[in-house]
């Protein structure tokens, strides 16, 4: 109870003096169904309501220029005689500090004589009409500021028009249903734009609605709605924003932030001076804002709390750094040592324990990378030792909201997370053994595109035995059949070691998982280098120098001197088309020495042959 | 061949399991023990920060943020022969989510090398990484 005794203090010091009550006939009737109306906080209920003098008033979310415009005639305002036969009812200041004007036969003047007309009656007060909208006859528009509703009030049948009409001005206070569609989203989206100061990464929407970018929508940041869309444009636009200021805006209630407060978590410096903030627990949901500087004055709250030190300490609850509040500077709080706050060391793109290692870990990463973006990925069965062994994990990262858009279906049946795979012969047959095997998986994988500017490398052993070498970053997964190509993220751990006269791997480690949004952010399409000729012919050429970009390094191609596939090699893959084929080893080998050794081919032509019976069925006997 | 091949695989696994708990717990809780875990010249890589040295790297440990690890995937294999002479050792590679000060999860990948010496595996190299960009500052 005592809350609602408060607001009502808030509410107008003359309400007890001028009780219409008592003079009105109408009586006080409370409507049952008016409860659409979420914004306003409980406290407002019973006291609010107490103020209608008028049945007629829909406290709820007035439904714009819907209102039907004949209650005029039903109340007889205007049947009979022109002139107004009844005094002017007084106008209250509403809740919300919006006001609702209605022209009824407004429509038929010029918009800007209208407006001009108006401007000069209420001057020298400011007329700032928002949401203008003509609909029959009926104009309606919303005003912000009580005096101008008052005025505008007071100026109800005082206005003669040329045509001898007297302007009929009906106010009452309320504020019209919003929808955020796209059109509107792109104007808030300008608006911002026009008011956002990169240098300083600071943000000014002071009184947002009156922008003429919105005026003609009603985009008043005291809806939620809007207020939400605003911090959503910001967390994907501008997140790394630092100062935000929302000074006059009516702004009543934060209690939805909570769930967007993620979006502010760069923002330092908040300006909330001038709005309707009644409660110190509205600022409840913003805690987790890195503040240090923050503006309140002129909200009911600041006069509730008149007590300077406990307004300061119940900011301090909630926001430990602020050393600015209401642009006085606070004197630093005392702490405790203990609580000292830690912070991450910075990060750094490569690590290399070895700088001799820089140049070799370069040109095989740029070597493999470009193998695996082109469509010829079994090339890189040089890049792996005849037994070297590979796996393969996958999972969604924190706090994914649209899984459905990026699912990694792909990855999950070869997904050796060893704390879900828990039987042996499961763990061993994930793994891929072999680089046959390891490159017939690799051509399986959807087809990529590495965005190699954004690695990140650390190079942890480099001896003459091995080199350990540890690769992440993002790649586009292109052709996999979203509707969108997913930017995926990875980490490769690979053990490297000298052969002949290059490298090869001898185990890798995969991990896959989405990129998260702020990854997506840093995303570069490093166009590839055109395909080096190598790709367009057999697998027996060696890699050539050309392969390398930088051939002042003195250093052989990475991956070992290829003349010829080995026969061991020959015999894996052999193998390996028989098992997928079905088809004998004598057919096998007929089969990839008719498609020089490419397995990618062999199995195509095995395939298209297979399908028009071109197939002997001895070719399946074994 | 593959018999003897599974039988090491199944033992990285199962070192691979054990470790990371004990890791993660000495990460989490007993930061002044987690030199133990490491050769004397073992390497950490935090993010592309390289700290070489048991000692070391306890220290810089000490210093970070209080941490709360969740493992979301674990991955295990034998290195090959050729590549540690014939020494026991395994590449076991992690991803899952730490906390810092309580503050929102942040998901990492990482990744360790570790190898039997004296009846005890310890750490050649243990890589750590963050995933998000790396910022501009």
């Amino acid at each position: 109870m005592s809350k609602k005794f408060q607001n009502q203090q808030h509410w107008k010091p003359g309400y007890n003096e001028h009780d219409f009550r008592s003079t009105n006939e109408r009586r006080v009737t409370f409507k049952t169904k008016k409860s659409n109306n979420k914004d306003k906080g409980k406290d407002w209920g019973a006291s609010i309501r107490a103020h209608l003098y008028d049945e007629d008033i829909d406290m709820g979310n007035i439904a714009g220029p819907s209102r039907p415009g004949n209650k005029y005639n039903k109340k007889g305002h205007r049947s009979g005689s022109p002139a107004p036969k009844t005094m002017k009812r007084k106008l209250w200041e509403g809740p919300s500090g919006w006001y609702r004007v209605t022209l009824p036969y407004g429509n038929k003047y010029d918009k800007q004589f209208l407006q001009q007309t108006l401007l000069e009656k209420i001057k020298p007060l400011p007329f700032w009409p928002i949401a203008w909208k003509g609909a029959g006859n009926i104009v309606t528009f919303f005003v912000d500021e009580f005096k101008v509703a008052e005025k505008l009030h007071s100026l109800h049948y005082a206005i003669q028009m040329p045509d001898g009409f007297k302007l009929i001005i009906k106010v009452i206070y309320g504020s019209p249903n919003v929808n955020i569609d796209q059109e509107l989203k792109d104007k808030m989206k300008l608006a911002m734009a026009n008011r956002y100061n990169a240098a300083n990464k600071a943000l000014d929407l002071t009184k947002f609605h009156t922008d003429p970018i919105l005026q003609d929508g009603f985009c008043a940041l005291y809806k939620p709605i809007i207020l939400i869309a605003v911090i959503e444009i910001i967390g994907e636009n501008i997140p790394d924003l630092e100062a935000l200021c929302l000074n006059d805006n009516r702004i009543q209630i934060l209690t939805f932030l909570k769930k967007y407060v993620e979006k502010l978590k760069n923002v330092r410096i908040l300006h909330l001076a001038h709005n309707k903030i009644r409660d110190m627990s509205m600022l409840d949901s913003l805690i987790g804002m890195p503040l240090v500087e923050l503006l309140l004055d002129g909200n009911p709250l600041c006069d509730r709390l008149k007590d300077k030190a406990l307004y300061t300490s119940e900011i301090r609850n909630r926001f430990p750094k602020i050393m600015k509040l209401d642009g006085i500077d606070l004197p630093p709080p005392i702490s405790f040592d203990l609580a000292e706050e830690h912070t991450l060391p910075p990060s750094s793109q490569t690590f290399l324990c070895n700088s001799e290692g820089g140049t070799i870990v370069r040109q095989f990463l740029e070597q493999y990378f470009q193998l695996l973006d082109s469509d010829n990925r079994q090339l890189l069965v040089q890049a792996y030792h005849e037994n070297a062994v590979f796996s393969l994990t996958m999972a969604y990262p924190y706090g994914t909201k649209d899984k459905a858009s990026n699912w990694l279906n792909w990855y999950s049946t070869d997904n050796r997370n060893l704390l879900r795979v828990t039987d042996s012969d499961r763990r061993f047959k994930l793994l891929k053994k072999g680089h046959v095997s390891i490159v017939s998986f690799l051509k399986d994988m959807p087809m990529t595109s590495h965005d190699i500017m954004n690695f990140k490398v650390d190079l942890t052993v480099f001896t003459s035995l091995m080199l350990s070498l540890t690769v992440s970053g993002m790649f586009k997964e292109i052709k996999s059949g979203h509707k969108h190509s997913p930017i995926r993220s990875f980490s490769r751990t690979l053990i490297i070691i000298p052969a002949g006269t290059g490298y090869c791997i001898c185990n890798e480690e995969l991990h896959i998982t989405n990129a998260t949004e702020d990854q997506i952010k840093t995303f570069k399409s490093t166009p590839m280098p055109p395909p080096p000729a190598v790709i367009v012919t057999p697998p027996q050429v060696s890699i050539p120098n050309a392969l390398v970009p930088n051939t002042s390094v003195p250093n052989a191609p990475l991956i070992p001197e290829f003349n010829g596939i080995d026969d061991l090699t020959k015999q894996r893959m052999v193998e390996a088309l028989s098992a997928q084929s079905g088809m004998n080893s004598e057919w096998s080998t007929k089969c990839l020495q008719e498609t020089e050794w490419n397995f990618d081919r062999a199995t195509m032509v095995f395939n298209e042959l297979h399908k028009q019976g071109g197939i002997p069925a001895e070719a399946f006997v074994k | 061949m593959d018999s003897s091949l599974k039988g090491k695989v199944d033992q990285a696994c199962r070192v691979a399991e054990e470790f990371t708990k004990l890791y993660y717990e000495a990460a989490d809780k007993r930061r002044h023990l987690i030199s133990r875990l490491y050769l004397d010249t073992g390497l950490l890589t935090w993010n592309g920060n390289g700290v070489i040295g048991n000692e070391k790297i306890q220290k810089f440990y000490i210093e970070l943020p209080p941490t709360d690890h969740t493992l979301t995937t674990l991955d295990a294999q034998p290195i090959l022969d050729d590549a540690v002479n014939g020494q026991l050792t395994y590449l076991i590679q992690v991803s899952g989510t730490v906390k810092y000060q309580e503050r929102t999860p942040k998901t990492f990948q990482q990744n360790f090398i570790v190898t039997a010496e004296g009846g005890k595996w310890k750490i050649v190299s243990d890589c750590f990484r963050l995933q998000e960009p790396i910022s501009e500052k």
